[in-house]
């Protein structure tokens, strides 16, 4: 019998939006939350040691986190209800308000918001509804707008700190203030509501864990259902004074308040945690299974893409209690086995307390993708410079999700678009035309033969990509806006600086920083096509424009040797200065013209990131042959990482040439590093030498990867005995075998050293 | 044309970069064209010719043809999925090598001055302070062009580069001598134990090779002793007590390094037109390469490990 589909709770849900449609935005989006919470809750399952497990609604309210792919405040999951229609097991009493939901929601959903809201010059760049169903666009689109509020990192300490009863007395205090002067109150009386909903929701878990406890036969499980009741019902009434108690609400938190990063754990559990062991409160073993269980519903409740769980670096009150709980972080990765989450991230500087750095290079020998390298040194200043912040502000940055660098607490940033830079380039050696549609996408800047010297040409490239810049930069900021006047995102506000003192919601002027990030793809494959331009069709004239043309319009099939000579021009991550100025020259001339974004818009950043989440694959799918010498449809290079086997040079000159582009002009870049298992194991000193060296020279970030080439191609051929071979794309981890093929094979084709 | 002194170019069969296995540290290893010795087992038979030289890849080659249409010396010709070429014939003009799309064809080695290996090489300066690395000469062998790799070895000591040369030790020692204040590491090939042996498979005697290795020893140069093992030839008891005897003799080596034998460079010979050697000779297993290691340990030699040659 097929499961029925009941939409009891999303039915609630827009009945309670509908009533409230005129209510203040803080009262209406504090009912929704009610009618969301615990309904989405789903139940504690055997071995958890946590509550906090949702099975979010197909319509609903949260920033980012949703199933099937990101939410973006008022969310409405179209394709899910319609395949449920189309599936026939609606209960009758429900089939014409589901119909009438799904109507109701298109124009109420905060991106049909936005959406409506484009501007003339948006409308037939960002091609809102084929990008609106599937979250990653199958069409080739240069500029793709993006929906979802990513890199929510909350002010957890302060949440520890008050915990929810002190977090009441706070708001209700600033909420007479302000309504004893006449303002605008009910943002607080929505934030208490909320509270009250979390309360709530932690009773709801603490009934269900003593049903549970009375139900269970295994004594020791009793007594640990039993425990989290009582650390439950601890966190409606007073702040959390256990370890347990504070990894329990932050927890919690997290999941209701829609966000899938966990910050800088060491700090908010740090001293919690130190206590706790110093005071023989809980046991090593006991901190552990409790580590276990939160890795466990990190792993099954956030995607692979998200999931920060950040440790180390500069910025740290209490550096010494932070460190021994990195150091538990570090033992749960080797203990807990090899994940996909969380992204586990070392901050790191110099005269920092080594052991982090040792214990973490010692993990990734083993074999797993974490942590990844973050080198505060050089990042610290470069967010001062990129974003245009005080240096104790950047001693906060956060790089969320894939990499892009935002503030803890206090400056929000999620990326809002991307930008395939490669198709750009496609579309400007044929006067704006895409070669697949025939129609036009980018400007008419002209033909590759009308251009006289290769400046020219690399003018007109620039020219095209300050256009799909400046179009998705207002993209960002009007999401915003429109997110704004639809909701204060009340968890949010409640623990993002200023909100609570402005009296205003995140987005609409609480928040100290408002900056955004535009995703570029395609940038390497972009400046080695135009490297091999200017030496073939310019310098050389070995291969003419319409030679060239040609060529790649036939996917080089006839024009072996034009395909051999571009193969062979210089290519980037060979510390060759050719080919290595160029990208430099692309890449700042990208940089610059989105950082200057926040000239013409009300962003306090807007910043590059060269990232990379499978987007490099499937974007190129959509990108024809290209003058470096990539075949139609192949994927793009990862993030700001040569293209596959384009580096030939040995790993330094690679890291030469990564520590090339400026790294105080972005918000971000990937730069991944594989080595064979044996280097780490034999060579140990030399791979220090080498990643020192490389950080000391400016790298700013490593993610690396041991595998040995043998095990890739093993892989592919028997799977099965593959099933724990993990590898990083660039911002994420994954399983190897479970990736697509042409995935796998351009991991495959990166040089292992 | 300018006028360049012999001692500032030598053909470069190679720059290797991020090298870990030749010598201390993160090292860029530069290879001379150029070998008197022949040893049978020559896993690098490209370098061993001192002159520039058409090699070709069977692996890459589709047949096409075009190599033949454009070499006026009629060096390649395909017949029946065969393709036949006529090395002597060539006079490495480049133009197949151009014309071929699939890149089986390529030219080894390339005239370089110093100061351009110099560049590259001080390319990774910064790795080689933090790893204790530098640059290795090797080849071929580096000593048989003696002006170019003293010239490089002073260069790189005025700007304090780390020096490390690998070699056969066939030299003169008078020449060899004049060289060691530049050297701060020897990867020193300790190849037959036994004169007649040494001569019946490398083409030279080993008397000044083994004069060379006394000379450097009381200069108190650091030598790393490099053994190629080639099974059936020298993995017998009477050469590992040749090597034990050595370490005995010389107390300071550094270490001592085994070398198992790899068949790589059979294609490598074909490529450029040589007869293949050691023809039903398999590359050593791991396995065996330990219990070398672990009868040299039991015949009292501690100091031996394995290498990547
Ligand atoms: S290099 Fe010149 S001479 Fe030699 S085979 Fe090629 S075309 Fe013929
Ligand atoms: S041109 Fe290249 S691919 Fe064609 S036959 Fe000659 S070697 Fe082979």
């Amino acid at each position: 019998m097929q499961k029925i589909d009941n939409f009891s709770m999303e039915l609630n849900f827009t009945e309670t939006y509908r009533k409230n449609i005129n209510e203040h935005i803080a009262i209406r989006e504090a009912r929704c939350h009610k009618a969301q919470f615990p309904a989405v809750l789903s139940e504690i399952q055997e071995n958890d040691r946590l509550a906090g497990r949702t099975f979010w609604g197909w319509v609903g309210f949260s920033p980012h986190n949703a199933p099937g792919g990101a939410a973006f405040g008022y969310f409405c999951h179209e394709l899910k209800i319609i395949e449920a229609i189309e599936r026939g097991n609606i209960p009758v009493e429900q089939r014409d308000a589901v119909h009438e939901m799904l109507h109701f929601w298109k124009k109420e959903t905060s991106k049909a918001k936005v959406e409506s809201a484009f501007t003339d010059k948006m409308i037939p760049v960002l091609f809102r509804d084929e990008i609106v169903s599937l979250p990653y666009n199958f069409k080739p689109l240069i500029a793709n707008p993006i929906y979802r509020m990513a890199g929510v990192f909350l002010d957890y300490e302060k949440l520890l700190r008050l915990g929810i009863p002190g977090l009441i007395e706070e708001i209700t205090e600033k909420m007479n203030v302000v309504k004893a002067s006449g303002g605008d109150y009910q943002l607080f009386e929505g934030m208490l509501i909320a509270l009250d909903v979390f309360i709530d929701s932690c009773k709801y878990y603490e009934k269900q864990a003593i049903e549970k406890a009375k139900a269970a036969s295994n004594p020791q499980r009793v007594k640990e259902l039993l425990q989290l009741a009582e650390v439950l019902k601890k966190n409606t009434i007073s702040k959390p004074e256990s370890f347990y108690e504070a990894l329990q609400l932050s927890w919690l938190y997290t999941l209701m308040c829609g966000s899938l990063e966990l910050g800088r754990v060491d700090v908010y559990l740090g001293d919690f945690y130190v206590h706790d062991i110093d005071n023989y409160v809980i046991t090593e073993e006991e901190a552990l299974s409790l580590m276990h269980s939160y890795w466990k519903l990190i792993n099954d409740l956030f995607r692979d893409v998200d999931g920060r769980v950040i440790i180390g670096g500069r910025g740290r009150r209490n550096e010494a209690n932070a460190d021994r709980f990195a150091l538990l972080v570090l033992n749960t990765i080797k203990t807990y086995g090899k994940a996909i989450l969380p992204q586990t991230t070392l901050r790191f500087y110099e005269g920092m307390n080594p052991l982090l750095f040792e214990k973490s290079l010692d993990l990734i020998g083993e074999g797993h993708t974490f942590p990844l390298l973050y080198n505060d040194d050089v990042l610290i200043p470069s967010v001062a410079q990129a974003h245009d912040v005080p240096i104790e502000d950047a001693e906060q940055y956060m790089p969320l999700g894939c990499g892009e660098i935002v503030l803890d607490h206090m400056g929000f940033g999620t990326p809002s678009g991307s930008l395939n830079v490669l198709k750009a380039l496609d579309v400007t050696l044929r006067d704006g035309i895409d070669p697949i549609t025939g129609k036009r996408l980018g400007l008419p800047t002209g033909h590759l033969r009308d251009f006289k010297t290769f400046d020219e040409f690399f003018a007109a490239f620039k020219k095209q990509l300050a256009f799909f810049i400046e179009i998705l930069a207002d993209h960002e900021e009007l999401e915003y806006v429109e997110s704004g006047k639809q909701a204060p995102y009340l968890y949010l506000s409640m623990l993002y600086d200023d909100c609570i003192a402005r009296g205003k919601g995140i987005f609409s002027g609480g928040i100290r920083y408002l900056g955004g990030s535009l995703e570029s793809f395609g940038s390497v494959n972009a400046a080695d096509s135009l490297t091999a331009i200017k030496k073939m069709v310019f310098d050389d004239k070995l291969i003419s424009a319409d030679q060239l043309i040609e060529a790649l319009n036939n996917n080089f099939n006839g024009y072996e040797k034009e395909y051999k000579l571009l193969k062979e021009s210089p290519k980037y991550g060979n510390d060759d200065a050719y080919a290595d100025n160029i990208m430099v020259e692309l890449h700042d001339f990208m940089c610059n013209t989105m950082r200057d974004q926040r000239e013409r818009t009300n962003l306090d950043w807007y910043l590059n990131v060269l990232i990379n989440n499978k987007q490099n694959t499937i974007l190129g799918r959509w990108v024809g042959a290209t003058p470096d010498g990539r075949k139609a449809g192949r994927e793009m290079a990862n993030g700001n990482t040569p293209a596959g086997g384009n580096d030939k040079n040995g790993i330094t000159a690679l890291l030469n040439s990564l520590v090339k582009p400026s790294p105080d002009i972005h918000a971000g870049a990937v730069q991944n590093l594989r080595f064979g298992k044996d280097v780490f194991a034999c060579e140990r000193d030399k791979l220090n030498a080498l990643l020192n060296t490389y950080f000391k020279k400016g790298g700013a970030q490593a993610m690396i990867t041991v595998i040995n080439r043998g095990d890739l191609e093993k892989a592919l051929v028997e799977p099965e005995k593959y099933q724990d071979m993990f590898v990083r794309i660039g911002g994420f981890s994954a399983r190897y075998i479970d990736l697509p093929r042409d995935v796998q094979m351009e991991i495959l084709s990166r040089v292992t050293y | 044309m300018s006028f360049v002194k012999i001692t500032e170019k030598a053909i470069i069969f190679d720059i290797q970069r991020s090298s870990l296995y030749d010598g201390p540290g993160i090292r860029t290893t530069v290879f001379l064209k150029g070998c008197p010795l022949n040893c049978l087992w020559c896993h690098n038979p490209e370098a061993t010719d001192g002159n520039r030289q058409l090699s070709f890849h069977i692996e890459k080659c589709t047949f096409c043809g075009k190599c033949e249409d454009v070499c006026v010396n009629r060096v390649h010709q395909l017949t029946d999925g065969i393709h036949a070429i006529d090395f002597s014939q060539c006079l490495l003009c480049g133009k197949c090598v151009n014309a071929c799309p699939s890149s089986a064809l390529k030219i080894v080695g390339k005239w370089m001055t110093v100061d351009e290996v110099m560049q590259e090489v001080l390319a990774d300066y910064d790795f080689y302070l933090n790893s204790g690395g530098g640059i290795t000469i090797s080849g071929g062998e580096p000593l048989w062009n003696l002006p170019f790799t003293l010239e490089l070895l002073k260069r790189c000591k005025l700007v304090g580069v780390n020096t490390c040369v690998e070699t056969s030790g066939f030299v003169s020692s008078l020449r060899f001598i004049e060289m060691l204040p530049y050297i701060d590491v020897l990867l020193f090939d300790y190849k037959m134990t036994g004169s007649a042996e040494y001569l019946k498979y490398t083409g030279v005697s080993n008397e000044v090779i083994l004069n060379n290795l006394e000379i450097a020893h009381s200069q108190e140069v650091s030598i790393i002793l490099r053994c190629p093992v080639i099974p059936g030839i020298n993995d017998t008891d009477q050469h590992f007590e040749g090597i034990l005897a050595i370490d005995r003799k010389f107390p300071n080596l550094k270490g001592i390094e085994l070398l198992p034998y790899h068949r790589m460079g059979n294609s490598k010979r074909l490529g450029i037109g040589i007869e293949e050697t050691l023809v039903s000779l398999e590359t050593v297993p791991v396995e065996l390469s330990i219990k070398w290691i672990e009868r040299l340990n039991e015949l009292g030699c501690s100091k031996v490990k394995l290498g990547v040659g």
